[in-house]
C-alpha cells in the first residue's frame, strides 16, 4: 500500500493522465486493427468467391458482355487491392455507397432504420440479464451448496445450453399461439397496436438468456471468492448488516469480473440478434445482414460487418474506461 | 479404471446416447424411407409406417433427422480435428517460437478469440456461398483460437515440469521434447475439450442452418428442419419439436462426456466450478 503511494506521489499530473489514457488509446489502436483485419477477410472472401456485384447487379439474364460493361461502370474492373483501399477511405467517412440488389438505396440509409432496433433489443437484453444474473449469482453465492444454489446452477446450465432458436419458438408457441398473449412476430410502422416493449418481450428473453445464465455463473464463482476473504469476516465482527455486506461491501469486490464479461457477452448479444430477428421478423441489423448475405448485395455485407465489429469494440472499450472507475486497484496496475 | 468410479451417472447417459447417436446417423437415413424424397401425404402424425410423421412436402422425419445427425455429427468432427491441428501448431508456436513469431501470433489468436465467433462465421460462410464445405471453413476460422489458447496455457506449464527438463538435459532437441514429452500429456485435455467444442460446432452449424445460410435443400439438417417447424409451428407442431428435441439432447450428451471426460482427465480442475 505504501509503496503503490510513493510511485504515486513521484509521478506529475500529466504522468498520472498519460498513465491513464496510454491503455485505452492502445485498446483503441487494437480495435481499429481487428476492424480493419475483418473488413479485410470479408473483402477478399468476396472476392475469392464466384460472381460480384456486377453479376448481381445486371440480373440473371445479363449477356457476359454486359456484365463486363457494368462492372467497368461500377469500377469492379480495377485490381482488388485498390478497391480495398477505396473502400476503406470511403468507410472512414462513413460512405458505404448504395446496395446492389432491389431499389439500390443507399447502405447507410438501410443501416440507419435497421441500428437502432437492434441496439434496443440488446441493450434490453444485456440489461434484463445484468441484472437477473447478478442478483441470482449473489444469492447462489451466499447460498453456497444449498437447494437455491444447486437450483440457480441447474437453470443455469440449461440457459447457456439451449440454443436460442430452439427457445424462440416454443416460446412463441406457447404464449402467443396457446395462451394468446403476446404477438407471433414483429409488426411493421404503422400496425403496432400497442407500445413496442409488446412486441420485444419475447426476443429480448430469448436474447438475454444466455448472457443472463454466464453472468450468474461467473457472479456466483467471484461472490463466493469474495465471501471467503478477511474483510468479510471483519465486517461480520463489527456487526454489519448481512444486506448491508452482501450488496455494498462485497457487491463492489465481485462484481469487476461480471462487468468485463458483460463486454464479451455483447458480442454474443449481436450474433444472437441475428437469429431472434430473422426468426421473429424484426427488421434490424441481423435480418438486414442476413438478407444481404442470401442476395450476395456486397456493400450491405461489408458495412453490416464492419458496423457490428464496431458495435462490439466499442462496447468493449467502453468497459474498459468504466472499470478503473470502479476499481481503484486496476488504475494502480494500468502502467 | 479406479478413476471410473467417481464418474457422474450423466457421463454414462451422455455416452449411451452417444452410441445411439452415431448408430442412428449411418444406418437411419435409409433404413426404412430415403430421406429426400416424397413417400406419402404432408403432415402425417406418427404411424407403424412412418414412425415421426411426414414433413412439410410429405417426407419421412425418421429418415431426415437421421441424416441431420449424420451431416452434425461429420461437420461437427471434421471442424474440430482442424481446428485441434491449427491449436496445436499456433499453440505450441507461440511458446517455443522465438519472440518475433511468438508475440504477434499470441496477439492474433487474441484478436481471433475474443471476436463473435458466429459473427465471422456468418459472413465467412456468406460470402463463399452456402452449403456443407463453406460451414466447415467458416467455422474451422472460428473454433481453432480457444484450442490454441488452451494448447499454450497446458504447454507453457508442462515445459517447466521436471521430466521435461530432464529431457532437455540429457540433450533432447524441442521437436523429439514436444513430440515425445509434451504431447502425450495433451490429449486427454484436448479429447474432454473436444467433446464440449464439438458441441459448439453443432450449434453453430445448427444456426447458420436455421438462417438459410447453412446447409442447402435437398440435404437435411436439424437447423433447418427447425425453421420449417417455426413456420409451421401452429398447424403442425411436431415438425418443430423432433428436431429441437434431437438438438438439445445431442448438446446435453456431449456436455455430459466432456465434463465427465474432464473429470476423469484432471480431477482437481473439476471442483473449481
Amino acid at each position: 500500500m505504501t509503496e503503490s503511494a510513493k510511485t504515486n506521489s513521484q509521478i506529475s499530473a500529466g504522468g498520472r493522465f498519460f498513465r491513464f489514457v496510454r491503455p485505452l488509446v492502445l485498446r483503441l489502436l487494437y480495435g481499429l486493427v481487428s476492424l480493419i483485419f475483418i473488413s479485410f477477410i470479408t473483402f477478399v472472401a468476396d472476392e475469392v468467391a464466384p460472381g460480384d456485384a456486377a453479376t448481381v447487379r445486371a440480373g440473371e439474364k445479363a449477356t457476359v458482355a454486359q456484365i463486363e460493361l457494368m462492372r467497368h461502370e461500377m469500377g469492379l474492373d480495377r485490381p482488388w487491392p485498390i478497391r480495398y483501399v477505396e473502400f476503406l477511405g470511403n468507410a472512414a467517412k462513413f460512405d458505404f455507397g448504395n446496395s446492389v440488389v432491389g431499389t439500390q438505396q443507399p447502405v447507410n440509409k438501410q443501416l440507419g432504420q435497421a441500428l437502432p432496433i437492434t441496439m434496443k433489443i440488446a441493450l434490453l437484453a444485456i440489461l434484463l440479464a445484468a441484472i437477473v444474473g447478478i442478483f441470482l449469482g449473489t444469492v447462489s453465492a451466499v447460498y453456497e451448496n444449498k437447494l437455491a444454489d444447486r437450483g440457480i446452477l441447474s437453470l443455469s446450465t440449461l440457459g447457456v445450453t439451449i440454443p436460442n432458436y430452439v427457445l424462440l419458438p416454443i416460446l412463441v408457441y406457447i404464449f402467443a399461439l396457446q395462451l394468446n398473449q403476446l404477438p407471433t412476430s414483429w409488426a411493421p410502422d404503422g400496425q403496432r397496436i400497442a407500445p413496442d416493449i409488446y412486441y420485444l418481450l419475447i426476443p429480448v428473453v430469448v436474447l438475454a438468456l444466455r448472457p443472463m445464465a454466464t453472468l450468474t455463473r461467473l457472479m456466483r464463482a467471484s461472490m463466493v471468492d469474495t465471501l471467503k476473504q478477511e474483510f468479510v469476516r471483519l465486517s461480520v465482527a463489527k456487526g454489519v448488516p448481512r444486506w448491508r455486506l452482501y450488496s455494498v461491501h462485497c457487491f463492489r469486490n465481485a462484481i469487476i469480473p461480471v462487468l468485463t464479461a458483460i463486454g464479451t457477452s455483447f458480442g454474443y448479444l449481436l450474433t444472437g440478434s441475428f437469429v431472434v430477428e430473422s426468426a421473429y421478423l424484426i427488421p434490424g441489423i441481423g435480418k438486414v445482414a442476413i438478407e444481404a448475405i442470401t442476395q450476395r448485395d456486397t456493400p450491405m455485407i461489408l458495412a453490416s460487418t464492419l458496423v457490428t465489429g464496431a458495435l462490439f469494440v466499442i462496447v468493449n472499450l467502453l468497459v474498459d474506461l468504466v472499470l478503473p472507475l470502479i476499481d481503484p486497484r486496476i488504475r494502480e496496475s494500468q502502467v | 479404471m479406479k478413476k471410473l468410479k467417481g464418474v457422474s451417472p450423466l457421463f454414462w447417459f451422455g455416452a449411451g446416447y452417444l452410441v445411439l447417436l452415431v448408430v442412428f446417423a449411418i444406418f437411419g437415413p435409409t433404413m426404412r424411407h430415403p430421406f429426400d424424397e416424397q413417400v406419402s401425404k404432408p403432415f402425417l402424425t406418427p404411424s407403424s409406417e412412418f414412425w415421426l410423421g411426414t414433413d412439410e412436402i410429405g417426407r419421412d422425419i425418421f429418415a431426415r433427422l437421421a441424416y441431420g445427425a449424420r451431416i452434425s455429427l461429420v461437420i461437427g468432427i471434421v471442424v474440430q480435428m482442424i481446428a485441434v491441428t491449427i491449436g496445436i501448431i499456433v499453440g505450441i508456436t507461440s511458446v517455443y517460437a522465438n519472440k518475433w513469431i511468438s508475440i504477434p501470433v499470441q496477439r492474433f489468436t487474441d484478436g481471433m478469440f475474443a471476436f463473435p465467433d458466429l459473427l465471422l462465421a456468418i459472413m465467412i460462410v456468406g460470402v463463399f456461398q452456402m452449403g456443407v464445405g463453406p460451414v466447415v471453413i467458416g467455422l474451422s476460422v472460428t473454433a481453432w483460437p480457444a484450442i490454441a489458447r488452451l494448447v499454450k496455457n497446458q504447454v507453457a506449464t508442462l515445459k517447466d515440469r521436471e521430466f521435461v527438463v530432464a529431457a532437455k538435459a540429457m540433450g533432447a532437441n524441442t521437436p523429439y521434447l514436444v513430440v515425445k514429452h509434451i504431447l502425450p500429456h495433451l490429449w486427454g485435455v484436448l479429447l474432454a475439450v473436444m467433446m464440449v467444442d464439438v458441441a459448439a460446432t453443432i450449434l453453430a452449424e445448427s444456426t447458420l442452418s436455421f438462417l438459410g445460410i447453412g446447409v442447402q435443400p435437398p440435404e437435411p439438417s436439424w437447423g433447418q428442419m427447425i425453421q420449417v417447424g417455426n413456420l409451421n409451428k401452429n398447424s403442425y407442431p411436431l415438425l418443430l419439436l423432433w428436431p429441437c428435441l434431437m438438438l438439445s439432447l445431442t448438446i446435453f450428451a456431449l456436455n455430459f462426456v466432456g465434463d465427465g471426460l474432464r473429470a476423469i482427465v484432471d480431477p482437481k480442475k473439476n471442483q473449481a466450478i
